[in-house]
């Protein structure tokens, strides 16, 4: 290639690479002789990348602007993202220690996968590192084609070269029929074609028409809108701009959001079973139980002070409520809460015993334990209670000693040290269970046998007790790039119509005294274009055969 | 015509390169991931049983022993004995030993360092914010953490006087050489 020579017989210096001459479209590359169909891709120009010489930079350049390379990088990142969906990703858990749960639940394939990172495949250096190149093929395939082909089109000669007209893929070579003249047979076909819409360039003794040319600009147009696509897709990892966060929220207590100034909580859960009767037969026969409708009533806060103190409460501002539902999720500046699970585990948060007289049963007053940031003093009527000690999960060890076996308030139990009438001066300990079953199991009468004497701690009804009910999981997303992916996914669309919905058609004729060459080219949909071609000549009373112009072949 | 092609071609080659490196070099970094072996530990801010407010920052320069544990964790009952005797043999020789206790209350904590007997310094993780940012699954889990803040090893499970004894070497013998 490098020894072509492209200056052309009309005089016209191409560019290395030109495949038909920029002028008048006589083929350069192959003998004068050849009849066959020309490659009419980028109407014959030169691509940009085509040079003598290159440099590194060209090299680059040349190596994206290949096709080839572009489909190769697709069908690896194909093969990538495929190999991603063999195992669920590590995303998709809540407390996940990776490095055991693929051995454990998928065995040494499983190990395996995890090793070669596979589990993060989405999130890896390698498919981003794809992606950017698919991205770098996109933009550099797409320069590389469309400005060459936009200079050709822009500044098209009407009168072309014989060789060019008569290697279209439809051609008409023929006398004019008798009793026209030449130029009255151009007028008339022009006049024709421009009922069907085509723009028309005349020249002494030629004609050039062409219509749609748009539909050429069709595939760059969704180029450019896959581009958007995927810099949307990158700009995911800007921190803040995506999140995808599964957490456990316990009723009453808010939660922060991680990276974000936002707490949430789980103002109250509930869940509506299907009954019996709205069920199949079959299920109700299995024992299946079937949820119809669970709903988090759900209190967005923004925390405006205190946010990271490790000691004190973070202040928070309420910005948002909203009944959480499967697919209704609460919508704040771009954050989404959608309901996942829950847990309907019964907690204890809190008991509010009295504190009564034990010989008259007078109540003096009541308190309430929180089971966590318990308060160190209490004061009630004439008494004083001081915590001393607390077991969230009350049970003897061996040696017989008090402990608590996990820190969920299974069984809570409090030691206070009691000052007040009748009492010694230093105070007796009282050691209080709030759960009834725990009363009886470590025999709270027993063990403050003598101070239940004087006073007595218990709660006087359920109300008094204060229960988490529910645990509602609740799945946290944000998506700032996500307009921009509609949008990048909408222009491309609009490119796929341009192009596949409408064909760019050229028609050259050319007179020579009363001998008519007409060459026509499409990109698409032949059979429409010689149709066309049959029905202008029609008009100048010219019969031809629409299947007998149309030469065949496969070059658009 | 060809000087300013190359021109455009440079600047878009460049855009592409700084827009590819600002969609990998997160990926290849992953900041956002917990603390392994090699990587620095995330800055915490906790309440010391006393009152006072500890950054893990104020410790860079001394060797680190975090121990993540909780009262109803009999491994890490188990381990306190060997963890209080590595405190008395190496606090003057620039090591720092500290308890992390997970989100139980100041009372529960003190009562049981002292039934213990128990010295060395625990901080409160009361928002459990420490425990998530270290990534800490079971109880108890020791980070050894080094001067410069990089961890040189993780022990998830009772550490024995013995291994306490050889990572403290290790770092000393790495800090001083």
């Amino acid at each position: 290639m490098a020894f072509q020579n492209t200056k052309c017989e009309c005089g016209h210096q191409n560019a290395l690479g030109t495949v038909l001459c920029e002028h008048c479209g006589k083929p350069l590359t192959e003998e004068n002789s050849s009849t066959e169909i020309l490659e009419m891709r980028y109407d014959g120009v030169a691509r940009k990348s085509q040079k003598a010489n290159p440099g590194i930079i060209d090299r680059v350049w040349n190596f994206f602007s290949s096709v080839k390379i572009a489909v190769i990088l697709i069908v690896i990142t194909l093969i990538g993202a495929s190999l991603g969906t063999i195992y669920p990703q590590e995303s998709q858990f809540i407390n996940l220690d990776a490095s055991i749960y693929y051995k454990e639940t998928y065995g040494t394939l499983g190990h395996i996968y995890y090793l070669l990172g596979l589990s993060h495949t989405y999130e890896s250096w390698w498919f981003i590192l794809l992606l950017v190149m698919i991205g770098a093929s996109l933009v550099i395939c797409s320069l590389d084609r469309v400005l060459p082909l936009y200079r050709a089109l822009h500044k098209q000669k009407v009168r072309k070269h014989d060789q060019f007209l008569k290697r279209q893929r439809v051609v008409v070579d023929a006398d004019l029929p008798e009793g026209i003249a030449g130029q009255e047979a151009l007028e008339q076909i022009g006049s024709a074609l421009k009922k069907k819409r085509y723009r028309l360039i005349a020249e002494d003794g030629a004609l050039m028409a062409e219509k749609n040319r748009f539909s050429r600009w069709g595939p760059y147009i969704n180029h450019i809108g896959l581009i958007i696509f995927l810099l949307a897709v990158l700009a995911r990892s800007i921190p803040g701009w995506h999140m995808e966060y599964y957490a456990a929220f316990p009723q009453g207590t808010p939660q922060p959001i991680p990276d974000t100034s936002y707490y949430l909580q789980n103002d109250k859960f509930t869940v509506e079973y299907y009954s019996d009767e709205e069920m199949p037969e079959q299920f109700v026969e299995e024992g299946r139980i079937m949820p119809k409708l669970f709903e988090t009533k759900a209190t967005l806060f923004r925390c405006t002070a205190d946010c990271d103190d490790p000691v004190k409460e973070p202040t928070l501002v309420e910005v948002a409520k909203h009944d959480i539902r499967v697919n209704d999720p609460l919508e704040y500046d771009g954050l989404m809460v959608y309901q996942y699970d829950f847990d309907l585990t019964p907690k204890l948060v809190a008991v509010k015993p009295v504190l009564k007289d034990a010989s008259s049963g007078e109540v003096l007053g009541s308190f309430e334990v929180q089971m966590s940031n318990t308060a160190s003093t209490y004061e009630i009527g004439p008494y004083t209670l001081e915590l001393k000690e607390k077991y969230l999960d009350f049970t003897l060890d061996e040696n017989g000693e008090p402990r608590t076996q996990s820190p969920e308030p299974n069984a809570p139990a409090f030691v206070f040290l009691v000052r007040g009438p009748g009492l010694e001066a230093h105070g007796e300990p009282y050691m209080y269970f709030p759960l009834q079953k725990d009363k009886l199991r470590f025999k709270e009468n027993v063990l403050n046998k003598d101070i239940m004497q004087h006073i007595i701690i218990d709660v006087e009804s359920m109300n008094d007790v204060t229960i988490s009910d529910s645990k509602s999981y609740l799945n946290v997303r944000k998506d700032t790039a996500l307009p921009w992916i509609w949008v990048g996914a909408a222009i491309s669309m609009i490119g796929l119509v341009m192009g596949f919905y409408w064909q760019h058609r050229r028609m050259w004729l050319k007179l020579d005294g009363n001998h008519l060459v007409l060459g026509a080219h499409t990109n698409k949909n032949w059979y429409g274009l010689r149709h066309e071609v049959a029905r202008v000549l029609q008009e100048i009373s010219m019969e031809v055969d629409s299947k007998a112009i149309d030469r065949g072949g496969n070059k658009a | 015509m060809g000087k300013r092609n190359k021109v455009v071609q440079i600047a878009i080659l460049a855009v592409i390169l700084i827009i590819g490196g600002f969609a990998i070099v997160p990926s290849l970094l992953q900041s956002n991931e917990v603390p392994v072996v090699g990587s620095s530990v995330p800055n915490i801010k906790l309440q010391e049983l006393n009152g006072d407010i500890q950054s893990l920052s104020d410790y860079k320069g001394s060797i680190m022993v975090l121990n993540f544990w909780g009262t109803w964790c009999e491994p890490c009952k188990r381990e306190m004995p060997a963890m209080q005797s590595a405190w008395e043999k190496w606090k003057d020789k620039g090591v720092y030993i500290v308890g992390i206790n997970y989100g139980e209350d100041a009372l529960v904590v003190s009562n049981f360092i002292e039934k213990m007997g128990v010295e060395f310094p625990m901080w409160l993780d009361s928002k459990k914010t420490a425990a998530k940012a270290f990534g800490i699954r079971p109880l108890p889990t020791t980070f050894f953490v080094q001067p410069d803040g990089k961890v040189h090893a993780i022990k998830q499970g009772e550490v024995t006087a013995e291994e306490l004894d050889a990572y403290l070497m290790q770092m000393i013998d790495a800090a001083s050489s």
